[in-house]
């Protein structure tokens, strides 16, 4: 089994690679770039624009830039070869060895390789610092989202299969054709004029916490108050989270309870399901023991495929509701041509869907007992 | 009146009848169907997917016919009878309601919303589908390192957070055409249909009438498009099918973010992008009739993809 997991790791790496290779590829060789927003500004001269360049290594060709990005090459060296590539010379480290050794041995701190991402372009914070504050709402947005998904899909699904053709069945159908079908940013939209628009307005429009109230998430201020007001300060977010949640969740519950549907479907024909019940076990300890788990096997699968999309989804809900998350920092990144904030999300999301195609894959063998790697 | 002819098939059963009697010996004639009118006559018993049909026909009509008759012009500000900031609601002037501040219609803007949609959501799927299709036969038909080396890149364009990349993209290289959008939507969804073509080849090259077409000395290319291909289809059409579907959602997420089709250009997306900005005035209208109009067009899609999915099926002969 850790044999499994080490070569899968193993395996994603060239994999995460040629990801960062295809994104910086596609970043940098779009027109305009991050001294566009320069263009309509009288007061910035050419020679200005040029030391901006400079100064963020924007002057480099492309593989230098990726190359220091990666922390491959040392920062302080220019010499290149062909025009374009890096020189060998460029690949030594400050205290000598190879630069993308450990800071111990090469003295060298720069690229993704020494957990650098480098520093937004747009407001010169360090890429880290910035990712890491939007984690934290996002993290809250998707996790609370994931739960309602997985526990609202399985009852569903188990509730329509016991149920076969009854009235909640049909409704769950059509819930699902349309669910599916659904634009996830329209239904933000209308859930809006339903619950926060002029006629009743009981829930927040958006945010993340009542700014009249408690200071910005994430704040120092804000902890204090958080201490001093533990409760209410969840309910808070709990309030905020509702729309967003049911937003973000309704096209993967419309998917999933139909997958969970006909896998419970097919488990509740099988023989040992019979032969459960002739032996007079309770009704619901065949359908929750017998059916429900050997039910779920293909759909851990399905759902481990799918964790992704929540990430996809967080932009456009975290857009939507003005939820203080990665989303959001995403499509203020994209605005600004903000490469190495775009890089570190990208890389990270990218990360996320190969670890949860990994982890679809063992919990499929933890689920499944005739599984072994 | 005259007397009702016998028609031809009442004759041929009575014919068959005296033969019978007479203790004939006589031959059945079978009506013998392509592929193609077997799989028609399936899918005409899938209901939904004959609604879906049925959906798509009138929505793909009034993208071509509506706007001649609703013509949209960006430039032209429509002089409302009365000035109402947040647009008034449905009415019979107005089918869907005007929108807020221009008070623009929203069923004209919708209509012509309906012409850009449909055409990205088609043309991109042929672009993906044209792409997929020769990935998937290159790498299916030679294997070895060819196939590796396309299906690595595949590993890797799947494992991009596909709509983020597509954000990108447009925000970065978009300038608001609509050709663009089309190109970088097809340009990002053939990995699926590559896969499903590379493992149809994989199965049918092995076939006895592939091995027949080689031993005569038929060449690479013809193998692959006229013996292999054509056995291929249906699981391309129906990928092709939630493609459309797909790429309609996706050009609305990214035009609603303000990166896709510039918005002086209605589409379904861009209504709802505008809309945004007037929730708090509480005009429903806005948002609900593309956004209608988007959920529709992809159930329809959906469910066509099913019934073909039932028609092409060889398994399951009706």
């Amino acid at each position: 089994m850790i044999k499994y997991i080490v070569r899968r790791v193993i395996q994603a790496i060239p994999v995460l690679f040629g990801i960062t290779i295809v994104v910086y590829a596609i970043l940098l060789a779009a027109p305009g770039g991050p001294t566009a927003k320069f263009a309509q500004n009288p007061r910035i001269t050419l020679e200005m624009k040029e030391d901006f360049k400079r100064a963020w290594g924007l002057d480099q060709p492309v593989p230098v830039q990726y190359c220091r990005w990666m922390g491959f090459c040392n920062k302080l060296v220019d010499d290149k070869v062909l025009g374009i590539l890096p020189a060998p010379a460029a690949f030594i480290g400050p205290d000598g060895w190879l630069n993308a050794f450990p800071a111990s041995l090469s003295g060298a701190t720069n690229g993704v390789l020494h957990g650098d991402f480098g520093f937004s372009i747009a407001t010169g914070e360090l890429v880290n610092r910035s990712i890491s504050r939007a984690a934290l709402p996002t993290l809250i947005l998707a996790g609370t989202a994931l739960f309602v998904w997985l526990v609202v899909a399985i009852l569903m699904g188990v509730y329509a299969a016991i149920h076969r053709y009854s009235l909640f069945d049909q409704a769950a159908t059509v819930f699902a054709y349309v669910g599916y079908a659904m634009p996830t940013f329209w239904l933000g939209i209308m859930l809006i004029f339903l619950f926060s628009g002029p006629g009743l307005n009981i829930l927040p429009a958006g945010g993340m916490t009542e700014t009249r109230v408690s200071p910005p998430f994430g704040s120092d201020d804000y902890w204090v108050y958080f201490g001093a007001n533990t409760l209410d300060a969840i309910l808070d977010i709990g309030k905020h989270l509702i729309l967003p949640v049911i937003t973000l969740v309704v096209v993967n519950i419309a998917g999933d309870s139909r997958y969970v549907r006909a896998s419970m479907l097919e488990a509740l024909g099988q023989d040992y399901v019979r032969t459960a019940k002739a032996k007079g076990l309770p009704g619901r300890t065949v359908t929750f023991k017998h059916a429900l788990r050997n039910a779920m096997l293909p759909v851990v699968t399905n759902i481990g495929l799918e964790i992704p999309f929540l990430f996809t989804g967080a932009i456009v809900t975290e857009t939507i509701y003005s939820w203080p998350g990665i989303g959001r920092l995403t499509i203020l990144s994209v605005n600004n041509f903000d490469y190495p904030v775009l890089m570190g999300v990208l890389l990270i999301s990218a990360t996320i869907v190969v670890l949860a195609n990994l982890l679809a894959d063992v919990a499929y063998a933890v689920v499944d007992p005739r599984i072994t790697f | 009146m005259s007397e009702s002819v016998p028609s031809q098939s009442a004759i041929e059963a009575e014919r068959l009848r005296r033969a019978e009697e007479a203790g004939e010996d006589y031959e059945i004639g079978l009506v013998s169907l392509s592929q193609w009118q077997l799989a028609w006559r399936k899918f005409r018993g899938h209901r939904l997917a004959l609604v879906g049909l049925a959906i798509i026909a009138t929505l793909v009509i009034l993208a071509l016919v509506g706007p001649i008759f609703f013509p949209y012009d960006f430039a032209t500000i429509p002089v409302p009878d009365k000035i109402v900031y947040e647009g008034r609601s449905p009415s019979l002037d107005h089918l869907f309601g005007e929108t807020g501040g221009l008070q623009r219609d929203v069923f004209r803007l919708v209509v012509n919303g309906a012409r850009t949609s449909l055409f990205i959501g088609f043309s991109s799927m042929f672009i993906g589908v044209t792409i997929g299709t020769i990935v998937g036969s290159v790498a299916g038909y030679l294997g070895g390192f060819v196939d590796n080396l396309l299906m690595r890149i595949v590993d890797v364009m799947l494992s991009l957070p596909l709509l983020f990349v597509i954000l990108v993209a447009s925000r970065f290289f978009g300038n608001g055409s609509v050709v663009l959008i089309v190109v970088i939507f097809g340009l990002f969804s053939w990995m699926g249909v590559s896969r499903l073509v590379r493992s149809q080849f994989l199965s049918i090259r092995e076939r006895e009438f592939v091995e027949a077409a080689r031993a005569v000395g038929v060449r690479d290319r013809r193998i692959i498009f006229r013996h292999i291909l054509p056995n291929a289809i249906s699981p391309i059409v129906v990928a092709a099918s939630l493609i459309v579907a797909g790429n309609i959602i996706g050009e609305a997420f990214v035009s609603f973010l303000g990166f896709g089709v510039s918005p002086m250009t209605p589409t379904w997306g861009n209504i709802l992008s505008n809309a945004l900005t007037f929730i708090p005035l509480g005009n429903w209208w806005w948002p609900m009739f593309p956004g209608v109009a988007i959920i529709l067009t992809v159930l329809a899609v959906n469910f066509i993809g099913d019934g073909l999915r039932d028609a092409l099926d060889p398994r399951s002969r009706a």
